[in-house]
């Protein structure tokens, strides 16, 4: 155990030069030129300058997989780095009060909006992105527009005045069609609201993770322990992350939250369906809505088919009990069918007991 | 003394480290091939629109029991889990108990699906394989094993044809939908499932995806792989880890009417609890169920807790009602090692027993 701070005054000296030997070494062995431009987060650059050289001759499945290893490796040593990054001009006068200082600091990045582009606070935040990130990339992929589209548009400033507009009456021969604009607009203004609430959801738990994380180092304290790795430290911070989440989610407040999101987002899309319905049927092309009636009315002809074909195999297989013949048709749910490949045991069991 | 105790040398050997086990990973991710899942041999012995039966091979020496064993697995993911690999088999464990193993395989519905509902499914479908069975091995019963969702369709089915069922198994199987603790149920009360399914047709399997993570976010899609690196060297667990990511995202989209009534009739309106659920022009009750009963749930579940499974306890008009609780989460269930040695020799033990 050591009493020493737990970076010293060459910590990004050392961490530079480390990685700026194992980048030229990296370089040189790839036959690249080493004098290009220097790194300015020399371990994040040097793993990816690694992977850059490897990734082409990787398969698509190995190059995705690899490619969040890489990134949570990053997060891993970005956490390790904030509290390994020691303000110089703060005097400290012992271990406390530095990780306290940490965690402030910590508290102060997290209170700030999830969006700031300050390049610190994203190596905290870029942990908390993670829930976003998944709402984004699944919003991506059932949409043409990608996942974080709204998320950043300002919309409070002009929202009142907005609200005005929409709520004007449309006029004249393209008055329907000014409608559905106009709740097109509506839609998105609301999608976008719900997913800023969302976001900001995120943002308070970021703050609270970071007291949960300063109760549990308090305990090591208490406990005469260390963290001695920044994969230790990492794993406590999930640990934490996961509980302050756990506890806020199965919140009514977070279900309400949730709820809004899905709907506003599910408004939205519908809004923009009808738009693209009315466009097809413009070009006289087969609708969203009339190809559903008719999947609706095709679904209903094959169950009364089935159910009918089920019905006439009994009666057959009746009819052919009576007269003392084996049905030789195939069994009523033969709509298609392959024989078990190995002889099954033709035994007739008994009733149950119960 | 200081909590936080990470020197420069050791968190650059860290760094050093990682990258090390990412290098030499890489060899092992190149050298992984196609993933392969399902692993013991069987027959498609029935098919019908995207649904296929198959029938697993009964190994050498072994007698199969005269009651063939229908597994009706989930709408959600797919059921090569009950066969992910080799030494993680609760199919090839069952077929060790002599159970004639059928499993239905739902298939991946797509838009033409839309309006296949639940009673399609419940009546239709799993009445018709029922009926296949029966006829092709002579029997008037078959024993019924549901696993998860598909537990529920297995309930279902077993109170609206109680004649057809021997023995009825299901696992981690939701009946109380609205337990303390009950996230998934919890988010989506708010959510306007007519008008996401309006809007959708289908429900995308990103969706579910997305909402499963956000049970776990920081552990499920970050810290996994994380602790992944560390697994690297070795081919078999690569190619383990790959296969069951790759069942993780392995998501089929959900027909939406099924969708629909399943979330409404069951997450918002707690059905088998409050009664309600109409299938076809019958009402569903589990006062139904006679047949023996054995539940098995996963005390660490948190997709289905144990509460809302140990519910289906005194619902029934089952005589011979059995629990089984596993100390392992909802995947463990049929993937770990102590599964494989506790799960599948007792539902064997149990069936064989009647």
């Amino acid at each position: 155990m050591s009493n020493t701070p737990f970076f010293n005054d060459n910590w990004l000296e050392l961490q530079r030069q480390y990685w700026d030997t194992w980048t030229d070494m990296s370089r040189k062995a790839m036959g690249l030129d080493s004098a290009a431009s220097a790194p300015t987060q020399p371990w994040e650059a040097a793993i990816d300058q690694w992977w850059k050289a490897v990734s082409p001759a990787t398969p698509d499945l190995s190059r995705t997989f690899m490619d969040k290893l890489l990134e949570q490796g990053k997060n891993v040593f970005r956490l390790a780095d904030t509290f390994a990054q020691r303000d110089d001009s703060a005097p400290v006068t012992n271990g406390f009060e530095l990780w306290t200082q940490a965690l402030e600091t910590m508290q102060q990045r997290f209170s700030g909006s999830l969006d700031d582009n300050s390049t610190t606070m994203q190596r905290l935040m870029s942990f908390w992105e993670l829930p976003l990130d998944n709402w984004q990339r699944m919003m991506s992929s059932m949409s043409p527009l990608p996942g974080d589209a709204l998320r950043n548009m300002p919309h409070a400033p002009f929202k009142d005045s907005l609200d005005r507009a929409l709520s004007a009456p449309g006029l004249g021969y393209t008055r329907e069609e000014q409608t559905q604009y106009q709740e097109l607009l509506r839609s998105a203004m609301n999608y976008q609201t719900a997913l800023q609430e969302y976001t900001q959801f995120y943002s308070t738990l970021g703050t609270k993770s970071v007291e949960r994380m300063g109760s549990y180092i308090q305990n090591v304290i208490d406990s005469g322990k260390t963290i001695d790795s920044a994969r230790a430290l990492y794993d406590n911070w999930v640990t934490c992350c996961e509980g302050v989440y756990a506890e806020e989610v199965a919140t009514p407040e977070y279900a309400q939250i949730h709820g809004r999101l899905i709907n506003a987002q599910m408004a939205l899309k519908k809004r923009l369906s009808i738009l693209v319905d009315e466009n097809l049927g413009a070009l006289n092309m087969p609708t969203r809505s009339e190809v559903r009636t008719l999947q609706d009315r095709l679904q209903e002809t094959r169950r009364d088919n089935k159910a009918l074909r089920q019905s006439l195999n009994s009666l057959e297989r009746r009819v052919a009990a009576l007269a003392g013949e084996e049905p030789t048709r195939t069994p009523p749910t033969a709509l298609r069918t392959t024989t078990p490949v190995k002889a099954p045991a033709r035994r007739r069991t008994t009733k149950p007991d119960a | 003394m200081f909590p936080i105790d990470i020197r420069p040398d050791k968190l650059a050997q860290e760094m050093f480290d990682y990258s090390r086990k990412l290098g030499q990973g890489m060899e092992n991710l190149l050298n992984a091939e196609a993933i392969d899942t399902g692993v013991s041999p069987k027959q498609a012995v029935y098919s019908e629109d995207k649904l296929t039966l198959y029938r697993y091979d009964t190994p050498d020496g072994i007698e199969p029991q005269p009651v063939p064993l229908l597994i009706v697995y989930a709408l959600v993911n797919r059921p090569y889990m009950t066969d992910i690999q080799e030494d993680r088999s609760t199919i090839k464990g069952l077929l060790a108990t002599g159970q004639d193993v059928y499993l239905i395989d739902w298939g991946y519905p797509d838009q033409a699906d839309r309006a296949i509902t639940l009673d399609d499914y419940i009546n239709g479908y799993i009445d018709r394989c029922v009926d296949h069975l029966c006829e092709a091995h002579g029997v008037d019963q078959v024993n019924l094993l549901g696993i998860c969702q598909g537990g529920a369709f297995s309930l279902m089915y077993t109170a609206l044809h109680p004649e057809k069922v021997r023995n009825l198994v299901t696992m981690v199987t939701p009946v109380d939908f609205q337990t303390p603790g009950n996230l998934l149920s919890a988010w989506v009360q708010n959510v306007d499932i007519d008008l996401a399914v309006d809007t959708m047709g289908n429900i995308p399997g990103e969706l579910l995806n997305w909402t499963f993570l956000s049970l776990k976010p920081f552990s499920l899609t970050g810290q996994k792989y994380i602790n992944m690196v560390d697994l690297l060297d070795d081919p078999d667990k690569v190619k383990n880890f790959l296969r069951m990511e790759k069942w993780i995202f392995d998501s089929p989209d959900q027909a939406g009417e099924t969708f629909r009534q399943f979330i409404k009739d069951f997450y918002q309106r707690n059905g088998f609890i409050n009664g309600g659920v109409v299938l076809g022009e019958r009402e569903v009750n589990l006062k139904d169920v006679t047949c023996p009963v054995l539940n098995i749930f996963a005390l660490q579940d948190h997709l289905v807790p144990p509460d809302a499974s140990k519910a289906l306890k005194g619902l029934t008009s089952s005589t011979d009602y059995t629990e089984l609780a596993f100390p392992g989460g909802h995947i463990g269930i049929y993937v770990s090692g102590k599964a494989q040695k506790e799960v599948t020799p007792a539902i064997g033990k149990w069936l064989n027993e009647r």
